[in-house]
């Protein structure tokens, strides 16, 4: 290809490219810049102030809410991680029609809306709810889950949206190992655990890193399931975002809490880009 | 077949291996479609009362009364016109650019890639509340463009990363061959890459017609009530009625994404989905 082509190319590249870039430019790098400038103003004389950020970590109710964010989304991080590697496990390594069933089955709870999963876990766990009435029926005793208005309803709601998420992602890696590269180890005589800790679990560690950082991220400023599930006090940062704007009307603050949250997703997304650039050393 | 029943005898009647498959079949569907079931069973129950694990009551109540609701049709609607919108407009945009990341290579490539995950490191309602302050300036509260904007940037990093994985999968020697035979680039792309890299443009676009649907704080800040779609609309309805009312809501809700997966189907698979959360 000569130099003139080349040229040619790269400018038909930019030019495919900068719509979308202009847009995500404009509609979601702008107001972010925005909000940052407007968490470093004081409300009213637009002033040069840290008081915005300041009042996130004096305020004692505020720092709950950090904490509680944190704990609800490790929490969920660890779990959801776990469980999706023995379920990806399972699916990869386990030939069955129930594993093609559920291999199918687990691909459909990320397509379902939001709010419509989150009701209807509201049905089986608040406290006049299945799993009450099964203890009822069965014991004859009024066992109250106490779920609502709690982390552990919280937790549970993120491991419906997330396991299904991470095992995908999980799975997808796990298919990339040939049958040969395993069967060939284990002709040689290594034992299903050795093959699982210096085969699998070094290969597929990219793709577990992917999907925890992934789970961290959409998970610290989640609104509709702490809305509907959570409670007052503590309670989860997309929540005291929501009323810093929508309650006190206090944009600088909301901004502030805006950019802390940026920060603590940043970590996760700095660890996300890293291993999504590093190049896989057996490839 | 009803030896089955007894747990012990189950064990020995299917073999240890088959009998935990069994319990694992069991524990998942009960957690991940126990909920969903649930809701559907409530929709049809004119009387759902405690300690019962059914209905009392069976009956299509609760369903007269949300289609008595004003409201529903015309949330229903808007709805639709915006998803459709939406995605019409995320697919024009996105899939060049998508095209653009997987085939051409030029300085910057990987910046343009990550502007695209800024969508999701940054909480939402952070961007909706900035972005508020822009649109007011240009007119754009309560506008169906408005809303148009705030659904098409919560799905946009899915809608240019998956199909870009899509055509990464694509070989150039397909490509070149379809050329070599006398094809133009247009008809080589329309013919050859764009068949080809259909699974991930498909699950895209599911993603976005679907998130369009479910989209509901950036639509409540910036519709304004002027365009409530209908997530708008079932927060309202979880607040003010009974259960069966936002049971029935939730299975209005639930059948886009029902007949989209439904037609989907072929398209749908672990490898076109993970491709969308990795950059190469």
């Amino acid at each position: 290809m000569n130099k003139t082509n080349a040229r040619k190319r790269m400018l038909i590249g930019y030019a495919l490219v900068l719509p979308a870039f202009l847009v995500v430019m404009l509609t979601v790098a702008y107001p972010i810049l925005s909000s940052v400038i407007m968490s470093f103003q004081d409300g009213k004389t637009g002033e040069f102030t840290l008081e915005n950020y300041k009042y996130f970590f004096v305020t004692e109710s505020q720092l709950k809410n950090i904490g509680f964010t944190l704990y609800v989304v490790v929490v969920t991080v660890v779990l959801a991680i776990v469980i999706a590697y023995l379920l990806a496990l399972y699916l990869r390594f386990v030939k069955s029609p129930i594993s093609r069933a559920i291999g199918t089955l687990y691909l459909l709870p990320r397509f379902i809306p939001g709010l419509v999963a989150v009701y209807a876990m509201i049905t089986i766990i608040r406290d006049t709810g299945v799993i009450n009435r099964i203890a009822q029926l069965l014991f004859n005793y009024d066992f109250k889950p106490a779920m609502m208005y709690h982390a552990s309803g919280l937790i549970i709601m993120n491991l419906w949206f997330n396991i299904p998420f991470a095992a995908l992602m999980i799975t997808a890696g796990l298919g990339a190992i040939p049958d040969s590269v395993i069967e060939s180890a284990r002709d040689v005589g290594a034992s299903r655990m050795r093959v699982f800790r210096t085969m699998i679990l070094p290969l597929s560690m990219k793709d577990v890193v992917v999907a925890a950082t992934f789970v961290f991220m959409t998970n610290v400023g989640s609104f509709t399931t702490p809305y509907l599930i959570g409670g007052n006090s503590p309670k989860m940062l997309g929540i005291a975002l929501y009323d810093q704007f929508n309650r006190y009307l206090d944009y600088n603050r909301s901004a502030a809490l805006s950019v802390i949250m940026f920060l603590i997703c940043s970590v996760s997304a700095g660890i996300y880009i890293y291993t999504n650039l590093k190049e896989k050393e057996w490839e | 077949m009803f030896k089955y029943l007894n747990p012990k005898r189950f064990y020995f009647a299917v073999g240890k291996k088959k009998f935990w498959e069994f319990i694992v079949l069991a524990v998942f569907i009960l957690f991940f479609y126990g909920p969903l079931l649930n809701m559907i069973m409530m929709a049809f129950a004119n009387e759902y009362e405690p300690p019962h694990l059914l209905a009392t009551e069976w009956g299509t109540y609760w369903w007269d009364f949300i289609f008595q609701q004003n409201s529903l049709k015309s949330s229903m609607i808007q709805s639709f016109v915006v998803a459709i919108i939406t995605t019409v407009c995320s697919m024009i945009i996105c899939i060049p650019a998508a095209f653009s990341l997987a085939r051409f290579k030029y300085p910057g490539r990987k910046l343009f890639m990550l502007s695209f995950l800024l969508t999701n490191a940054f909480p939402k309602i952070g961007i909706f509340i900035s972005i508020g302050v822009l649109f007011y300036k240009y007119n754009l509260m309560g506008t169906l463009a408005g809303v148009v904007i705030i659904h098409m940037i919560t799905t946009m990093m899915f809608m240019v990363w998956l199909p870009s994985s899509a055509f990464r999968t694509v070989h150039p020697q397909q490509e070149e061959a379809a050329r070599d035979v006398g094809a133009g680039p247009i008809r080589t792309f329309f013919k050859v890459t764009l068949p080809m890299a259909m699974p991930g443009i498909a699950v895209a676009t599911l993603y976005t017609f679907l998130g369009s649907m479910e989209e509901a704080q950036g639509t409540l800040l910036v519709g304004m009530g002027r365009i409530t779609t209908m997530p708008v609309e079932m927060y309202g309805i979880i607040m003010d009625y009974p259960g069966q009312a936002g049971a029935v809501f939730g299975v209005l809700l639930m059948i886009p994404s029902a007949v989209m997966i439904f037609l989907m189907r072929k398209y749908i698979g672990p490898d076109a989905i993970a491709g969308g959360f990795k950059m190469k």
